[in-house]
């Protein structure tokens, strides 16, 4: 799932001062999922905006919507109707959604509310934390189902380094060190010999190396 | 100037601070008039945006009265409602709008004098803050257009 | 109302309204018997409605009862007659015809509003009930009375035209008369309770004389907010607030001298250390407390651990001595008292502001006189004589006791008692008319949905509660103006008959579809208005409260137009949240009537014996190979009954049963479902098959296990054992225990310790018990009583009595300094300190009794308490839903406790307890379908995004995420608290009556003038 967190107030604001009418987009996906940009978060912000205009004596008119998901141009269509009696829109789906409704309506302004984080999982709830990066080209199979690119603050291929104490990262108590987790989960598995395969240096043209990446099912491509 | 009069929300669950505000009554305890209750079933069931909206219509103060810790008619309502108003809170912050003006409360069904001294104490605090920020600049200026809402 | 007058078929007699009565009163109506509830007093309550706060949840007693007081007034099948007696009693169990003579009360019940402007100008006139020192503000025994209305004293009153004119109900009935009526009645519950000791005889105590001597009630009116003097603790000799308060225990009781009765009343030491607390809380380090007592009697659930808080947090100071006098000093403001300590030879002196005197139970002499007219026994103290094992049941058939007038009892005893006598009491009748069969009488519903909102208001004046703070007219001309507003009006005293009946008019000729009531509270009062509107044809569910008395008119009484003002704010809010209201549909499920008891002993059987003859389908099981629990292996009880032979015939009669199903080795694995719809899964019998059994009500009955703890060479000196072996020696070999010249016995081993912080209520008795059996084989055997504190409550106090004329030695010692015991060939020496003496002493003992009590049997109680989701104690026994109010019931709903699973007790007690299961399960099962009511939470499907997030909120696990890709929440499961739709994401969670909506109207209708 991508994660977000909305934006500081103060930044939302700062985008939309001069607007009097704006339309809130949440997106009932991800974000809603991880509490940044669902139904509920929408109204919380546009109260929250609502107040801020308000107390400097201006007013606002602040309409909402949630789409079912804003990264799709037919659920992006259902804002047809209201977009010309906006200003700006205000959208608080990750970037994919932000960047629909842009591509859909082209001469309106367009401004995120979240800032889109990661590719996590609930550790439990209230808690989302970074689980995947995209690289295009998956080794989990090779790290005993944990991902080191992911979760490893220096993206190590080949073991910890010298930062790994008693289990954690030095960048963090907070952080565990993944090839922690990595060797506890060999060892789990009766798989430790693996530890000792090298991974060797890893391809990046998969992940960003190669510049924006496309997936194409021809047999599904209209 | 004339002695200022906040409003004040206070969204009281049902088992406990709806029945110590009618204890109250019962025991003829005098609070101040600017409390006004909304009756809910538990702590656990006032919505954040329900403690943002009565701020922006103007409430210059809202409380959350919930039971004491462990009590809860649903095990866990207070706490969360601990939580959300903490929550809540920080948003308040980020707008400019003061923190205390929202507050969580917990008492028995049977501490009237407590609903009583907690109106009081809450009304002094409110009043010493003054008008709600956002009220103050809306009365200076004509009603909004109303809040549109299409799902 | 239906007029059961000759149905004796259906109806109980109730005698006496206090919180016994009451409670009987509700159980049978919760079964659907019509009840007959009789109170010789103006307004039912009882006792209990004068005590401030009652132990040991010390909370506020009004808020405790006035729920059941105001429910038992609205009870379909309870008839209340207030200043009623019994006079006479004809014929036998199932049709009993009584004579029932009630004394004018100068009132129409009808018309008063309770206004109190009788009492205002005429307060002579006005009959007053607390029989205390100081007057009431208010002439109600308490703000909340029911019937709410004042009774005049005629006789007292001079100026009668004066005072018919001030009643502005024209509710004054001036020739009023005596009334006899004449009815029939299946069977009889006896509920009179007892007064309190009138101190006033004790001469050397001097109530009555020196004002600052009180007794324990006084003091309660005192420290009550709507005693004389508003909760404020003064001295009553000058109004001064007292720096040292003292309590003197047993003021009557436990004595022999001139006005003293013998036993004990069970309930003093827990009142007084309640009293000492609440002095202590409210007024910490500025007062005193001291509290002279002869035993600490705190052998109540939980109780032990209030009298050492009460110690140890509160600082509350224990003197252990029965004081001599009382004398006023020179001022005569303060008090000397007189005594003398087990450590200090001399008499000693100290000064207090206030003495307070605990006084326990008296039989009143008109229960002497009632005993006779309805011809059932009395005990030695003028108590109803109950049953050893049938404590309820006296000695006349179809009439049953319950509470104080069979023995001192605290609430909770009293409250299972009365459930018992419902429960036995219920045999003798027939089944009366369920409340499925009412609800057809309505009309059909209006189909409302569609409609532009027609909204009537209707503001309560509530006879000047209301009208007399406010200005309801102001108020109803603004409610005109509210949007939606079709119909306004001022309703009087709107929960009277005429203005409901006038509310159903308005509702027909306007056409109105929503209602909003200014009235008092919707905790007391939504269920009638609600009812009223379902009788007019309208869903429930279209009304909203303003509670504009509890919440207005009594706190701004002062302040006119902020009432005023506040009110019209109240009604705005109501009639923008009604606006937004639809009809609702209750979630009904029809009922599994049979029931599950787990656990064959004493209590399980009991309970299931009184659940079979009344036709219910039990299932009993029990964990071990054999029925009878922990009784089977007791011989006598302190009554000297033959226990064993007890537990045979009942083991006989359970086999013997119809209705009763008993499964022997069965150990609960699983469970699953709600109240009368329940799945619990067994794995029985050597083979350990499996068998689901599907019940209603579940009776948890598992007891407890005799303490063994290895202490005092017990289990490695011959000469050493518990008192439950030594009763069965005292059996089998008496020539052998005839020989013996010396017996030692401990009490409180393994229990009043660190380990096991609680009494085990039973061992005084045990052990008395046990010493009198002895000195009945052997007049010359020395025996000694080596205790703590000797608690011997209610009559059982006799028994000590006996013991210690007999030459049994009680010798005290400290939790600090306990006895010890060393080996002496076939023989034990005991070392003990003597206080009296002031010497250790040695004694050499053919045998060494340890009262060891009852432990919780917590292993069972933990793997229960998993499987069932149920509470317990902080030591392993079941944790009841309310130790007072509901003191049977569990926390989850459709499960009861009973027998030494809840508590230690004796088997008699238990006994009550299992009677009193059947009792409430028998209200629980007498409906045909669980109404589940209405406030449940919806999910629209269309907006979840399945996150989870109710899933993991849910306190109890309800929603789930189905088949079709979104959250789904059985109504029938939801416990309706909201915190789903709160913490929803995709705000795809709706609870109904709660919907954001009608929330956000009230909001906007408080809020919209600041804009």
């Amino acid at each position: 799932m991508i994660t977000a967190e909305r934006k500081p107030l103060a930044e939302i604001i700062d985008y939309i001062d001069n607007c009097r009418r704006i339309l809130l987009v949440g997106c009932n996906e991800c974000v809603t999922v991880c509490a940044a940009g669902g139904r509920k978060e929408v109204a919380m912000l546009a109260s929250a905006m609502q107040m801020d205009f308000m107390k400097r004596g201006k007013t606002v008119d602040i309409r909402e919507m949630t789409l079912e998901r804003q990264c799709e141009p037919e659920y992006v269509e259902e804002l047809a109707p209201f977009i010309d009696q906006a200003d700006a829109v205000v959208s608080m789906a990750c970037g994919c959604g932000v960047q629909e409704v842009v591509r859909r309506f082209r001469g309106k302004r367009v401004y995120p509310a979240v800032n889109t984080s990661f590719m996590g999982a609930a550790e439990r709830p209230g808690v989302w934390a970074e689980r995947c990066h995209g690289c295009g080209n998956c080794l989990l199979g090779l790290t005993g189902g944990i991902c080191p690119i992911a979760r490893c603050s220096k993206r190590l291929m080949n073991g910890p380094c010298g930062g790994s104490s008693k289990g954690k990262c030095e960048v963090s108590t907070e952080i565990d060190c993944v090839w922690q987790l990595i060797w506890d989960r060999l060892k789990e598995l009766g798989i430790e010999d693996r530890y000792e395969e090298i991974i060797l240096a890893k391809d990046w043209r998969t992940e960003r190396g190669g510049g924006p990446r496309k997936i194409v099912r021809e047999d599904l491509a209209q | 100037m004339e002695t200022f009069e906040p409003v004040i929300v206070a969204f009281c669950c049902h088992y406990c601070a709806y029945t110590a505000a009618d204890m109250a009554g019962t025991m003829r305890l005098d609070y101040p008039a600017n409390v006004k209750i909304v009756r809910v079933p538990c702590s656990g069931k006032v919505d954040p945006i329900h403690m943002m909206k009565a701020l922006e219509l103007g409430a210059d103060g809202v409380l959350v009265a919930g039971c004491l810790e462990g009590d809860c008619h649903f095990k866990t309502g207070n706490v969360k409602a601990a939580r959300r108003v903490t929550y809540v809170q920080t948003q308040l912050e980020e707008i400019g709008v003061e923190p205390q003006r929202l507050a969580m409360v917990t008492m028995s069904a049977g501490m009237g004098t407590r609903f009583a001294a907690i109106a009081n104490e809450f009304t002094e605090q409110i009043r010493k803050l003054g008008p709600n920020p956002v009220a103050a600049a809306r009365k200076a200026q004509a009603a909004p257009a109303p809040v549109a809402q299409v799902n | 109302m239906t007029d059961h007058t000759n149905d004796a078929q259906t109806t109980v007699l109730v005698i006496g309204g206090g919180v016994g009565g009451i409670k009987a009163a509700m159980d049978l109506s919760e079964a659907q018997k019509d009840v007959l509830l009789v109170d010789k007093a103006a307004a039912i309550g009882g006792l209990m409605t004068q005590l401030d706060r009652t132990f040991p949840t010390n909370n506020c007693d009004l808020c405790t009862i006035s729920p059941h007081l105001s429910a038992g007034a609205r009870q379909q099948h309870i008839d209340l007659m207030p200043l009623t007696q019994v006079t006479a009693v004809t014929g036998e169990a199932g049709d009993f015809t009584v004579t029932l003579t009630s004394t004018p009360r100068y009132i129409d019940l009808e018309k008063c509003t309770a206004c109190g402007e009788c009492h205002k100008k005429y307060p002579e006139c006005v009959r007053f009930y607390p029989g205390l020192d100081h007057r009431a503000p208010t002439c109600m025994r308490y703000p909340q009375a029911t019937p709410q209305a004042f009774s005049i004293d005629m006789a007292a009153c001079k100026d009668v035209n004066g005072l018919v004119n001030v009643c502005p109900a024209n509710a004054i009935v001036v020739d009023d008369q005596e009334k006899v009526a004449t009815r029939r009645v299946s069977s009889i519950i006896l509920a009179v309770g007892a007064d309190l000791f009138d101190p006033d005889k004790l001469d050397h105590f001097g109530h009555g004389r020196y004002p600052n001597v009180v007794t324990g009630l006084e003091y309660e009116r005192i420290m009550s907010a709507s005693g004389p003097t508003l909760g404020e603790l003064v001295r009553p000799s000058d109004g001064v607030p007292p720096k040292r308060v003292a309590w003197i225990q047993c003021a009557g009781s436990r004595g022999i001298n001139r006005e003293d009765v013998s036993y004990c009343s069970s309930v003093c030491c827990m009142y007084a250390l309640k009293e000492a607390i609440v002095t202590k809380e409210r007024f910490q380090d500025d007062i005193e407390t001291t509290i002279f007592y002869m035993d600490m009697r705190t052998f109540g659930k939980d109780y032990e651990g209030y009298y050492q808080r009460a110690k140890d947090q509160y600082g509350v100071r224990m003197v252990r001595c029965r004081p001599h006098s009382i004398v006023p000093d020179s001022t005569g403001q303060q008090l000397h008292i007189a005594y003398a300590t087990d450590e200090n030879s001399g008499m000693t002196t100290e000064l207090f502001d206030m003495v307070v005197l605990s006084t326990g139970f008296r039989p009143s002499s008109h229960t002497t006189r009632l005993a006779e007219i309805l011809g059932v026994e009395l005990n030695a103290h003028q108590f109803v004589r109950g049953g050893n094992f049938e404590p309820v049941v006296t000695s006349r058939p179809g009439i049953y006791v319950c509470g104080v007038i069979e023995g001192p009892k605290d609430i909770p005893e009293t409250m299972v008692q009365a459930s018992a006598a419902a429960c036995m009491a219920a045999r003798h009748t027939g089944h009366a008319g369920s409340a499925a069969e009412v609800e057809s009488e309505y009309p059909p519903e209006r189909d409302v949905i569609g409609e532009t909102p027609r909204i009537g208001v209707f503001v309560c004046d509530c006879g000047q509660n209301i009208g007399g703070a406010m200005d309801v007219d102001a108020v109803v001309q603004e409610a005109a103006k509210y949007p939606h507003v079709v119909h306004v009006e001022m309703a009087g005293h709107g929960c009277g008959q005429e203005a409901l009946d006038r509310m159903r008019q308005m509702i027909q000729e306007k056409n109105l579809n929503r209602v909003v009531v200014g009235a008092c509270s919707p905790r007391t009062h939504e269920g009638l208005f609600q009812e009223n509107l379902r009788k007019a044809g309208l869903n429930k569910y279209l009304l909203d409260i303003a509670n504009i008395r509890d919440q207005n008119a009594w706190v701004h009484g002062g302040a006119r137009e902020l009432a005023t003002a506040k009110a019209k704010k109240l009604i705005r809010m109501a009639v923008g949240g009604v606006a937004q209201a639809g009809p609702l549909r209750e979630h009904r499920l029809p009922i599994n009537k049979d029931v599950l008891v787990i656990g064959g002993g004493v209590s399980g059987m009991s309970s299931a014996l009184a659940l079979g003859d009344q036709g219910y389908k039990v299932v009993l099981a029990e964990r071990t190979g054999r029925l009878g629990g922990l009784a089977a292996i007791i011989r006598r009880n302190l009554e000297g009954d033959d226990v064993r032979a007890y537990v045979a015939q009942l083991v006989e009669k359970v086999q013997a049963h119809d209705q009763i199903e008993v499964i022997t080795n069965a150990i609960v694995v699983d469970h699953s479902g709600m109240p009368g719809k329940f799945q619990t899964g067994f794995q029985i019998g050597p083979r350990m098959y499996y068998r689901q059994i599907e019940h209603g009500a579940t009776v948890m009955a598992t007891g407890a296990l005799a303490h063994r703890p290895d202490q005092y060479l017990l289990g490695r000196h011959k000469a050493v054992m518990t008192q439950l072996d030594l009763d069965d020696l005292l059996e089998t070999q008496p020539e052998q225990v005839s020989n013996w010249e010396c017996m030692v016995m401990v009490q409180c081993v393994g229990s009043r310790t660190a380990d096991n912080p609680n009494c085990s209520r039973i061992c005084c008795q045990s052990a008395i018990k046990n010493a009198l059996r002895l000195t009945d084989l052997n007049p010359d055997m020395r025996v000694f009583i080596l205790y703590r504190d000797m608690r011997t409550y209610g009559f059982s106090e006799d028994a000590y009595i006996e013991a210690r004329r007999r030459g049994v030695i009680f010798v005290r010692y400290q939790a600090d300094i306990p006895p010890r015991v060393t080996a002496d060939g076939d023989r034990v020496t005991v070392h003990f300190h003597d206080p009296i003496l002031g010497r250790d002493m040695e004694v050499t003992a053919d045998c060494l009794g340890l009262s060891t009590g009852l432990l919780a049997d917590d292993e069972t109680t933990e793997d229960l308490a998993a499987i069932f989701h149920l509470n317990r104690t902080e030591d392993g026994h079941f944790l009841e839903d309310h130790v007072k109010l509901k003191p049977l019931d569990m926390s989850v709903p459709g499960f009861f406790v009973a027998g030494t699973a809840h508590s230690p007790r004796t088997i008699r007690e238990s006994i009550a307890q299992a009677q009193g299961v059947a009792g409430r399960i028998q209200g629980l099962l007498a409906q045909d379908v669980i109404n589940l009511g209405a406030v449940v939470a919806r999910v629209d499907r269309d907006k979840c995004a399945t996150c989870l997030v109710c899933v993991r909120a849910c306190p109890y696990h309800v929603p789930f995420i189905n088949e079709d890709r979104y959250s789904e929440i059985d109504p029938a499961k939801c416990h309706g608290c909201g915190i789903c739709a709160a913490e929803c994401p995709a705000k795809a969670i709706q609870l109904s009556c709660f919907e954001d909506a009608p929330i956000m109207a009230k909001l906007e209708g408080l809020l919209e003038r600041i804009a």
